[in-house]
Parts: structure tokens; C-alpha cells; sequence
């Protein structure tokens, strides 16, 4: 390979090192283990839409979360969460974000059964196609990623700008706000700093000091010899001095012209709780069987409708994933399709008051592989969803159900974890 | 007459010493320094940085990390170290008052490209939102204070509370636009608690931030106060660390290995 190749070759490696990774899509909640996604939280009735905008316009997240009972002892008890889009970096501007009805800016408490409505605006910042999903980020455990959807996200022809109001009502554009002073301070100290350089670095050289300073104490300056002279003492005093002095001008600059600075803020709350629901079911698991090669899981459960009407199970939600017990529509509104799927039941139909039915489930879907929802070389062989029962003429019930799983098929494994 | 010996003979070796200092050399004169202080930039930037985000990585990245009681006290410590290293191996050698200011240069143009390119263009996080801080005012004056006292103890005992002082008045001028108080999500908060929410961190949730929550109000609330003088005091313990650094892992070994020659 001649040089000029070799050369062409390094420069082609290194644009393409520089452009080619610069954005991830996946959130790697494929990568989280079983347990992480089915025993802690359960996203249902996500909605997340338009699903294609213009930069600056609105995205809607909507949905809710469950903090299950069944919460796994090998993790801290959930005490503190954040609900947050999941997206690829600032693709999108978050506008709003309420929980339970009430504004939450930061972080808030919860606890073990707590149901968190959420709801989250942002607008569109960056072009492209980004993967959007609603997370809830508990202290102690990470991430937990809910159900996402695809958004399209269109340039403006307007420059993207986020306003925001001070207390003293002034509007500024939080985009850039400052960054041009934020440099210009810092690069002034700079070249404070690059002139006390030359002046050491022009002036003197490093290898005829060498030869003295071996022969000399360490803390002679030595200015007969020439090492420090007076001229240089003179010179680093104007330096030093010019340094202080940018610095008082900018406090006076500071201080004068954003008077009233407060601590970053920490509103810490606990949401006020929704309704409970009613209590509709009984529901006693009695197993489930996975077929690892063809992606099925068969749960058995015993349900006892404990209330005066007849009662219907629509839904089983596990992790991020809805199963639907109806058909095409009614799984368009279960939330994103990707995470979606058919629930089959049987027998199916109502369970008339007061009577016990034994439930076989059947879901027959890949994303349970896919986004590795079912635990088949864990320590803990256990699956936990919610099964959602619905009244006649109205009311619902969220029924925890934790269930053990028996694999009936492997698919081969070469190498432990993969 | 013993004495007048002794004198006539030390000011005859200072001559000579003054001879040596002025002595040209041919191929290891300003070529040999231009190579050095060039190359020297990408080592010493990259160690002053990676030192700096492995002690107070977050405080310096966000905004909203930059808080009154955490924040000046884990930055002077994470950025002393460095320093301190590079002036002890600078002043030993060649008795340059530089090895903070070089490393603070270096390390303010390493950090800058790091923030612009991988942070604003790659993921496009605005500057404003993680800009980071600036050591070279408080550098200056560390070794200011060393060409004055010509002692490393005396430089630690004053220059360790000072920087500590320095390093957050000098990035505190920035800040001060980033904590006017703003109305937002029906809240008081700060600006830069606004870009924090604003600017989508789904890996970082907001109860990571080690900020202020109220927990040192026996102080008259000047929490401020009461943190840099913490951060003046680890301060003192970072630079003996980087002296420990400069002295046992730099300029020993290679006193060691000249000897072997």
C-alpha cells in the first residue's frame, strides 16, 4: 500500500469514526434483565402522539405506571422516582410534565401499589426519526422504560427557540441563553493564561534551566544567575494583578446585573392518590408454562368475581407490553402497536358474580423474546403482570398476579448469557 | 580568610552557572521546547480532564449541578490535583512558576473541544447547559504564589484555600445568569433547574443531582461560605496529592532511571 493510499485510508476511518455514531435509537431496554421489567412496574394506556411533527411542535406522552407489589426484595424498596421521556439526547424540548394532576418538575415519592398517572409535553427540537418512550427512573434501580412509538420529527423553517419566564417577567430564549458570555469570560482567563506562558516558554529554555536547577536548591529563585529575574517578577505581578481584576469587574457585572440569584430549587413531593380501584376479582395463579421456540406463554389462573356484576378480563399487562383480549381496535387503543399483542383466553367471556373460573392465557408473541421479558436462565424463574378486569357497565380492576414460570422449550445456548 | 574562600569560590560557581544558563546549544535548544510544550498539551489535558470528571464529572458538566454546597468543594479537589503535579515537575526542573497555568491552559482547550464537539454537535446539548469550567485565573495565581514563596508548604497552605476561593468566584460570574429565579411548570425555579428538565437526560433522573437540599441550615443558611472553606481545606489535601504524583511518579523515576545511565 503506497503512502497517499495509507494516508486516504486513516482520513476516510476517521470521518466516517466522527459522523457514523452520532446518534443511538435503541434505549437497550432489551438488555435489562427479565426481572427489572416484570416485577417492578407495569405501563399501561400509553399514548404517545402525533406520531410526525415540525421542530418546535408538541409531543404528547400520556399513560400510566404501577409500582407492583411484587417489587423484587433483591432491589432498595422504591422510595424516589423520576418520569421521564426516553428519548435519543435533547431530540425534544420537555414543556410539561404532570403526575397525578399535579406539576412535577423533578423527583417525587413512591411506594410499593402506587399508581402515577402521567402526562408529558415536549416539542420537537432536533430533525429526524427518534424512538419515544415514557420511563420511570426509581433511586437505586435505574431506568425502567416503558412502551415507545416512532416520531417523525420535520425541520421548521423558524429557528427553534424555547422561551421561558423569569420571575421578574422578563422572557429570554433558553436556547444559547448566555453561551456567548459564558465564553468569552472563560476565553478572557485564557489568554491571561497563554500570555503568562510565552512569557516563560519565549523567554527561557527548558534544557539550560535543567542544567542549573540540578545544581542549586529547590527553593532558590536564584535571580543572579537568571533564573527568576526581577523583570519576571515584574511581569507575573501585572498578570496576577490583571487576573484579579477581571475577576472583580465580572462579580460587579454579575452581581449588577442579575441581582437576585437563588440555589437550584428541590421540590420533592409525594403525589396525591388517584381513586382506588374497585375490587372486582380474586385472582389465584396456579402456573405457566413458556415455549421458548415458539414464543408462547400459557398462564393458568384461578378468578373469583367478588363483586355484584358480571366481570371481564380484557388486558394483561407485564413490563412495558399490553396483551389485548379483543380484537384490532380494541388493541389500537392499548397503547404503541410495537408492544402490543393478542391475549387469548379460555374459556372467554364474563364471569358471572360470585363465580370461580380457571383462566388459561395464552400469548403467543415474539416480543416476549424480543425484548426479553419471560426468565429462562435466571436465578428467580418468575413473571408478574396485571390482569385488568372490567366491570359491566363500568369500574376496573387491576388484579397483581406474580406467577412461576416452567420452560417447556429451550431454544440451544452456546455460550452462558447469549 | 576561610570564609572569603568559600565566598570567592560559591561566586565563581554562580558564574559559571549563569555561563551554563546562557549556553547555546544546537539541536536541543528551541526545537527541543516547541516539541515538548506542543506535545505535552494532549497528556497533560487529557490527565487534568479525565482526573477532573472521574472526581466531579456531573458537577462540572451541568448547570444545575452547580450548586452552593457540593459543587465548590468537589471541583477544588478534583482540580487541584493536576496542577499541582505539573508544578512541582515544572519549578523542580527548570524553576518555570508555570505547571498550574499550563495545565489549566491545557486543559481549558481539551475541555472545550470535548464539550463542543461531543456534547453540542454530537448530541446537541446547548453550550450554555454544559459549559465547563474554567481553572486558569485560580492557576495563575497558585503559581504566583509559588514564585513568591518559593515553597511548596507555604503554596499549599495558601494556594490550596485560595483556589478553592478562585476556581468558583471565576466560573460563579458565569453561572450567575443560570440561577435567576424563573417561573416554570407552575414552579420558582432557577434557569438552570429549567435546562435540566428541559434538556432531556433519560439516563440521568434529577434525584442523582448532589445538590443543596437544605441540609446545612445551622450556618445562618450561608451554605456557600461554609462549603469553600471545606473546599479550601481538600483543597490543600489535592495538592499534596498531585505533589505525591509529581514527586514519586514523575520526576523519581526518571531521577532513577538517569542515574542508570
Amino acid at each position: 500500500m503506497t503512502k497517499k493510499r495509507r494516508l486516504t485510508w486513516i482520513a476516510v476511518l476517521a470521518i466516517a469514526a466522527f459522523i457514523a455514531p452520532s446518534k443511538a435509537f435503541a434505549h437497550g431496554e432489551a438488555g435489562d434483565e427479565p426481572f427489572l421489567k416484570d416485577l417492578t412496574t407495569a405501563f399501561y394506556d400509553v399514548s404517545i402522539s402525533p406520531k410526525a411533527i415540525h421542530v418546535g411542535e408538541p409531543v404528547t406522552i400520556t399513560g400510566t405506571v404501577r409500582i407492583l407489589d411484587t417489587w423484587p426484595y433483591t432491589l432498595d424498596p422504591p422510595q424516589t422516582a423520576y418520569i421521564t421521556p426516553v428519548v435519543p439526547g435533547p431530540v425534544f424540548a420537555l414543556e410539561d410534565r404532570v403526575i397525578n394532576g399535579q406539576p412535577a418538575p423533578g423527583s417525587f415519592f413512591v411506594e410499593r401499589g402506587g399508581v402515577y398517572q402521567f402526562k408529558m409535553v415536549m416539542v420537537g427540537r432536533e430533525p429526524g426519526r427518534w424512538h419515544v418512550h415514557p420511563g420511570i427512573a426509581v433511586q437505586g434501580t435505574g431506568t425502567l422504560v416503558g412502551p415507545g412509538e416512532w416520531v417523525d420529527v420535520q425541520p421548521a423553517v423558524a429557528k427553534f427557540t424555547f422561551p421561558v419566564t423569569l420571575l421578574n417577567g422578563k422572557v429570554i430564549d433558553l436556547e444559547g441563553y448566555q453561551s456567548s458570555f459564558v465564553w468569552w469570560w472563560s476565553f478572557a482567563g485564557f489568554l491571561i493564561g497563554v500570555a503568562w506562558m510565552l512569557y516563560w516558554t519565549l523567554s527561557k529554555r527548558t534544557v539550560t534551566n535543567l542544567a542549573v536547577t540540578t545544581q542549586i536548591g529547590i527553593n532558590e529563585d536564584a535571580p543572579d544567575i537568571g533564573l527568576i529575574t526581577p523583570r519576571d517578577q515584574m511581569w507575573m505581578n501585572v498578570l496576577a494583578g490583571l487576573t484579579i481584576a477581571l475577576l472583580i469587574l465580572g462579580w460587579f457585572y454579575a452581581a449588577t446585573r442579575y441581582p437576585v440569584r437563588l440555589p437550584q430549587q428541590t421540590d420533592w413531593f409525594a403525589p396525591r392518590p388517584l381513586e382506588p380501584d374497585l375490587k372486582l376479582a380474586e385472582v389465584r395463579p396456579e402456573g405457566a408454562t413458556w415455549n421458548d421456540g415458539t414464543d408462547t406463554l400459557v398462564m393458568k389462573v384461578q378468578a373469583k368475581n367478588v363483586s355484584d356484576s358480571p366481570i371481564t378480563l380484557k388486558e394483561y399487562v407485564m413490563g412495558m407490553t399490553t396483551f389485548v383480549n379483543g380484537g384490532p381496535d380494541a388493541q389500537a387503543q392499548a397503547g404503541p402497536h410495537e408492544y402490543v399483542g393478542q391475549l387469548e383466553v379460555e374459556p372467554n367471556g364474563p364471569i358471572a358474580p360470585g363465580e370461580t373460573k380457571e383462566l388459561t392465557l395464552r400469548i403467543a408473541n415474539p416480543i416476549l423474546s424480543e425484548e426479553r421479558l419471560i426468565p429462562t436462565r435466571d436465578p428467580q424463574q418468575f413473571i408478574a403482570g396485571l390482569l385488568r378486569f372490567e366491570k359491566a357497565g363500568g369500574g376496573e380492576q387491576f388484579a397483581v398476579v406474580r406467577i412461576n414460570v416452567i420452560p417447556t422449550q429451550f431454544k440451544a445456548q452456546y455460550i452462558p448469557g447469549l | 580568610m576561610a570564609a572569603g574562600t568559600t565566598t570567592a569560590g560559591e561566586r565563581q560557581r554562580r558564574l559559571e552557572l549563569r555561563a551554563l544558563l546562557n549556553k547555546k546549544y544546537k539541536w536541543i535548544d528551541r526545537k527541543w521546547d516547541l516539541v515538548f510544550w506542543i506535545t505535552a498539551i494532549f497528556v497533560v489535558g487529557g490527565a487534568a480532564d479525565i482526573t477532573k470528571q472521574l472526581f466531579a464529572g456531573d458537577w462540572d458538566f451541568w448547570t444545575d449541578w452547580k450548586d452552593p454546597q457540593w459543587w465548590p468543594v468537589i471541583t477544588a479537589f478534583a482540580t487541584i490535583i493536576i496542577p499541582s503535579a505539573l508544578q512541582y515537575i515544572q519549578w523542580v526542573a527548570w524553576r518555570f512558576p508555570t505547571g498550574a497555568t499550563y495545565t489549566a491552559v491545557c486543559f481549558f482547550m481539551c475541555a472545550w473541544v470535548g464539550r463542543y464537539f461531543q456534547w453540542h454537535v454530537a448530541e446537541s446539548y446547548p453550550l450554555s447547559f454544559v459549559w465547563p469550567i474554567s481553572i486558569v485565573g485560580a492557576a495563575i495565581i497558585l503559581d504566583w504564589i509559588l514564585l513568591k514563596t518559593r515553597s511548596f508548604i507555604l503554596t499549599s497552605l495558601f494556594g490550596g484555600p485560595i483556589w478553592a476561593l478562585l476556581v468558583w468566584a471565576f466560573n460563579y460570574v458565569p453561572l450567575a445568569a443560570y440561577l435567576q429565579p424563573a417561573h416554570f411548570m407552575n414552579h420558582v425555579l432557577t434557569v438552570a433547574d429549567v435546562q435540566g428538565i428541559v434538556y432531556i437526560r433519560s439516563q440521568t433522573p434529577e434525584y442523582l443531582r448532589h445538590i443543596e437540599r437544605g441540609a446545612l441550615r445551622s450556618f445562618l443558611g450561608e451554605t456557600q461560605y461554609v462549603s469553600l472553606v471545606f473546599g479550601g481545606t481538600v483543597a490543600v489535601a489535592g495538592y499534596w496529592i498531585g505533589q505525591f504524583i509529581g514527586r514519586y511518579l514523575a520526576v523519581w523515576p526518571i531521577r532513577r532511571y538517569i542515574k542508570t545511565l
